[in-house]
């Protein structure tokens, strides 16, 4: 069974496929399953697990072994010296393989980082674009022979050696369950990290449930696929490089409990998880203030403009009759006090159609001071407010800490 | 004399001796060659052999899972097995006889 053979055998065995595979596909397949059971027999002869050079004094070197076989078999003798061709288009293609399994993924990542700091897609999609054109250049090297070509390569054949023997270092019972159920556990946690991951990037928050429902979907689709076309491992293989950094990178941020560096392009939250973060607009020890009605020093309603000490508007997001029923922007803000708001009609109603806005104070203010606030004649550079205002963010929507004079 | 010379020639009668009495896979078969005696034969080429008479219609084939666990490709003889073999060991015979006669000749010259 070729899905048992391991170390030299599975490397004496890729030998005598170079050397056989001028035979015709099905043929080939068909005598390497005999050449595997018997491989397989003999390394049983042996105490311990056979080495290269044990095989070779046992069976001859494996040309040795394959002129025996092709001899005994009456294949036509090879023209062709050992598959120079074959071993090219192999080469060739683990090479481009190569490239989309690690060049790749590396500009993604790359990417993702300069992504996070300012919002540049470049190297991700060049990464991408690395990544697909790669792949598909190794498929289109094989020129139609089996994938497994590339084993046949004295580097394939030395790193599916290499592979083999990190695999062995495995009990075979853990290696059994990583097989039975490490692999379905790993399709559908790259397809929902890598489908809700899509969306979430692309400010698609709202579905990121179902994007992620069908990225395991998709995942399990191609790996059953893969199952049967190893074509697609030119694909498979690099994406999976991908989701073996961003799954436990998410697993990671999801278990801090806190947004990670990399998605504050897209996360609101900042800091770690005990800190709550600042709620929007203007807050009065804790209460929201949704509007502001200035009155001058004779107790009369006056229009100002609110600035922070930095020149930047003091805003709220206006909620009169034109954003509440659509006509402006929702999201619409004004630092021109007091703001219109919609004023309910006698019977409470304030529907789209007979809405009417305000800018009364909805309370008559106290009367004003007997001796009316004069302004200092030589305000400090740094004026002492009566109020202390601060604003952690110069944006619209700032936060407005005001807390009472001491 | 190189008997791994000789076998060549005779590996396919050999093989269908062998699977006459039982059915057999490939390391089997080459372990009752063995066992009969023929320890030169090449394991590849016996292997081979089996391949080549199964493509020319001699043998049958069969996939029966082992007691160790792989499961194992077994051959046997069909009808066109039995009358290859039947024609081999007359060739065989022929050729032995005329052989040994010769040598007997040249011993006694």
């Amino acid at each position: 069974m070729n899905s048992t053979l391991t170390g030299a055998v599975a490397l004496y065995l890729a030998q005598v496929r170079a050397e056989l595979s001028d035979l015709p596909p099905g043929e080939l397949e068909d005598v390497l399953q005999d050449v595997s059971d018997h491989l397989t027999e003999v390394a049983a002869e042996f105490s311990a697990e056979p080495t290269l050079n044990d095989l070779q004094q046992r069976l001859g070197t494996p040309r040795e072994y394959a002129d025996e076989l092709r001899t005994a078999a009456g294949y036509p003798v090879r023209t062709a010296p050992v598959g120079k061709d074959h071993l090219d288009a192999g080469w060739k293609a683990l090479r481009w393989g190569l490239i989309a399994s690690i060049v790749g993924p590396f500009f993604i990542v790359v990417g993702i980082f300069a992504w996070s700091r300012d919002g540049t897609a470049f190297f991700g999609l060049l990464g991408l674009g690395i990544l697909f054109v790669a792949a598909f250049l190794g498929v289109q090297a094989l020129r139609g022979n089996d994938p497994r070509i590339v084993l046949d390569t004295p580097r394939g054949a030395r790193g599916a050696a290499a592979i083999r023997g990190w695999i062995e270092q495995i009990p075979p019972h853990i290696r059994h369950e990583l097989l039975t159920i490490g692999q379905p556990v790993w399709w559908v946690a790259r397809g929902v990290i890598g489908g809700g991951g899509f969306f979430a990037l692309f400010g698609a928050e709202s579905v990121t449930v179902v994007g992620a429902i069908a990225g395991a979907a998709v995942s399990i689709w191609i790996g059953r696929k893969t199952q049967r076309d190893r074509r697609w491992l030119w694909y498979v293989v690099p994406l999976n490089v991908i989701a073996a950094i961003a799954v436990p990178s998410f697993l990671a941020a999801a278990y801090a409990g806190a947004s990670f560096g990399l998605f504050d392009n897209y996360n609101s939250y900042r800091g770690s998880s005990n800190y709550s973060p600042p709620e929007n607009g203007l807050v009065l020890n804790g209460t929201q203030v949704s509007n502001i009605y200035p009155f001058d020093a004779q107790g009369k309603q006056v229009p100002v403009r609110l600035y922070d000490q930095d020149g930047n508007p003091i805003g709220l997001e206006v909620q009169d009759c034109a954003t509440s029923y659509g006509q402006e922007s929702r999201d619409t803000t004004s630092n021109l006090f007091p703001q219109a708001v919609v004023s309910p009609d006698e019977n409470g109603d304030s529907g789209p159609d007979n809405c009417k806005d305000t800018t009364k104070a909805p309370f008559v203010p106290p009367p004003a001071p007997a001796t009316p606030v004069t302004p200092s004649p030589a305000p400090s550079p740094t004026p002492k407010p009566s109020v202390g205002v601060t604003t952690p963010k110069p944006t619209p929507g700032a936060t407005l800490t005001v807390q009472p004079t001491r | 004399m190189d008997t791994s010379q000789l076998l060549k020639g005779v590996l396919d009668l050999a093989v269908l001796a062998v699977l006459r009495d039982a059915d057999g896979y490939g390391y089997d078969v080459l372990r009752r060659l063995r066992a009969a005696g023929l320890d030169d034969v090449a394991d590849a080429s016996v292997y081979g052999t089996l391949r080549r008479l199964f493509a020319a219609g001699a043998l049958t084939s069969y996939v029966q899972p082992s007691e160790e666990g792989p499961h194992r490709k077994y051959y046997g003889l069909n009808k066109t097995g039995h009358e290859l073999l039947a024609r081999s060991t007359q060739t065989w015979n022929h050729f032995a006889d005329t052989m040994s006669v010769l040598l007997l000749e040249k011993e006694a010259a």
